[in-house]
């Protein structure tokens, strides 16, 4: 048996489960948009309704959505760099400490995080707690939680690991003696920062960049757990699968949601290549 | 130098409580004896365990988690271990693409792939059940355990292998006597990420299983009607799985990203 041929049999079965449970159903569901619902019976006539729907009832709540996920993953990779920075360069054997607590938070607790925030951030919540024990209020605060900025807040930091690992992954490549050597130059810590650090971790950079945003541009559980009354695309996507029952509808913005998604990362790549010719 | 050095001391110490804080908080309130989460907390107590124990919901809901996450354990163990074999007797440049393709998944929005896996299954006439589900996250799991098991295989030393198999042991027997003793402790490590991802996973999930629920989807419906410490009781034990899996998986496997 050649060894081509062994390799391709053992990674069959992997490859089997992803173009079934992946390609398969992806492209599945890119037909379902073109496709319509009428009296629970999927219609299977092309026709570009969904989309026509989407144009013409969604954008300003797909722009809305499109701008929190931006602020969001700005936020949590603007954080993951210097908590990356600080874990490379500045924190010495504590450095590594820092990063497997980031890498233990990415695997668990993603409803508990967004729960959490409810705890701190509520009426009945631990900084009201503090804000009413010590004086300073008399009311509990309303305004902190079941809005824009706590889903902004709660979004962050989940989304924190993502963003800080793939920067600090790109950052194990820098050597200690090159930012010696422009220190010893005479080059102050904003040029040191702009014309070598950040342009050597572009690709982690954009990497975290990317897995925030297509992570907080669907989600749904947040903004219901501790947005009031807002709403995100996630939202609605969710409800034509359930109290909706819409298929083609939420495929169809399933579809043009990750369109513009990748639009959104791919201006943020191209935003990066300032850092290109440094 | 010294004020500088306080300085990141501090910032690092921001952070901490910014990562850490909100975990915290759940694992405290769990304890809480009161009906409320926050403070004061009168007395420590396990009244909301002892109220977790009696929930009808939560035997059933623990033993499908379970299920759910020792079926994809043992299946993306299995799969990723086999491709990950494959892969490390490839150019390493095409390994490395094939492994991108294969994590593809974990690009998508979860809500994007979670409707779609569904809308999929459904069309298919396949019932939604704990098998849907299992199916759903091993897709999720399985770049994980290949990337951890490959980054092993790439460094083993082939030459252990090729004596073996001059010493007249065939593919599969060089396999299991030799490379499968050394690799061991990555692929049970591996198994246990992908459990901390099963166990933990919501959304997938929630739209996977059809009826019945996970300990996850069990919280979600508690958090949206009547909240009290249960929430944080249950939450407590999905977060001591994930963790304890966790830290066990990256001590087994010695993978530091």
């Amino acid at each position: 048996m050649s060894t081509a041929y062994r390799s391709a049999l053992l990674v069959a079965p992997s490859l089997l489960i992803f173009s079934g449970l992946f390609i398969a159903p992806t492209l599945y569901f890119l037909l379902v948009s073109f496709w319509r619902f009428e009296s629970y019976e999927l219609i299977r006539e092309f026709n570009l309704g969904n989309y026509g729907e989407v144009a013409r009832d969604y954008v300003a709540l797909g722009i809305y959505t499109l701008f929190i996920a931006t602020i969001v993953s700005l936020s949590a990779v603007t954080l993951g760099f210097i908590y990356a920075y600080i874990a490379r360069f500045k924190a010495g054997r504590f450095g590594s400490i820092m990063l497997f607590v980031a890498l233990i938070s990415l695997f668990g607790g993603y409803l508990m995080k967004v729960y959490a925030w409810r705890t701190i951030l509520g009426t009945e919540g631990i900084i009201n707690n503090a804000l009413l024990g010590l004086g300073i209020v008399s009311e509990p605060v309303t305004w902190l939680l079941y809005n824009p900025p706590s889903v902004v807040l709660t979004l962050t930091n989940f989304l924190f690991p993502f963003a800080m690992l793939p920067i600090a992954a790109s950052m194990r490549g820098i050597h200690d003696s090159e930012l010696e050597s422009a220190r010893d130059l005479g080059a102050p810590f904003t040029a040191i920062l702009f014309d070598h650090v950040i342009p050597r971790c572009k690709t982690g950079i954009t990497t975290g960049f990317a897995l925030c945003f297509l992570i907080a541009c669907g989600d749904w559980v947040t903004p219901v757990l501790v947005g009031g009354r807002m709403t995100m695309l996630g939202n609605l996507i969710a409800a034509q699968f359930g109290e909706f029952l819409n298929w083609p509808l939420g495929a169809a913005m399933s579809f043009s949601l990750l369109a513009t998604a990748f639009l959104v990362v791919l201006t943020f790549s191209q935003v990066m290549r300032v850092f290109d010719w440094r | 130098m010294i004020g500088r050095s306080h300085i990141w001391v501090g910032v690092a110490a921001l952070f901490f409580i910014f990562l850490l804080l909100p975990l915290l908080l759940v694992v405290l309130f769990a304890f809480t004896n009161r009906a409320l989460t926050n403070f004061p907390i009168d007395e420590l107590s396990l009244r909301w365990w002892r109220a977790m124990l009696e929930h009808p919901q939560f035997a059933p809901s623990l033993r499908r988690s379970l299920t759910i996450g020792g079926g994809v354990a043992l299946v993306s163990a299995v799969v990723g271990t086999a491709a990950a074999a494959g892969l490390a007797r490839l150019p390493r440049r095409t390994a490395t693409s094939l492994l991108a393709v294969l994590s593809l998944p974990m690009m998508l929005p979860p809500l994007v792939l979670a409707v779609s896996l569904a809308t999929f299954y459904v069309s298919l006439g396949m019932q939604l059940n704990l098998f849907t589900v299992t199916a759903s996250h091993i897709l999720l799991t399985q770049p994980f355990v290949i990337l951890v098991v490959y980054a092993q295989l790439r460094d083993f030393d082939i030459r252990i292998l090729e004596s073996a198999r001059d010493l007249g042991a065939s593919p599969l027997k060089a396999f299991a006597t030799v490379t499968l003793p050394i690799i061991a402790p990555t692929v049970l490590g591996a198994a246990l990420l992908a459990v901390a991802i099963s166990f933990d996973d919501f959304v997938i999930t929630f739209f996977t299983i059809g009826s019945g629920n996970t300990l996850p989807t069990l919280i979600w419906g508690m958090m949206r009607s009547s909240v009290t410490p249960m929430v944080n009781a249950i939450g407590t034990l999905i977060l001591a799985v994930t963790i304890i899996s966790t830290l066990l998986g990256l001590s087994l496997t010695r993978y530091r990203g």
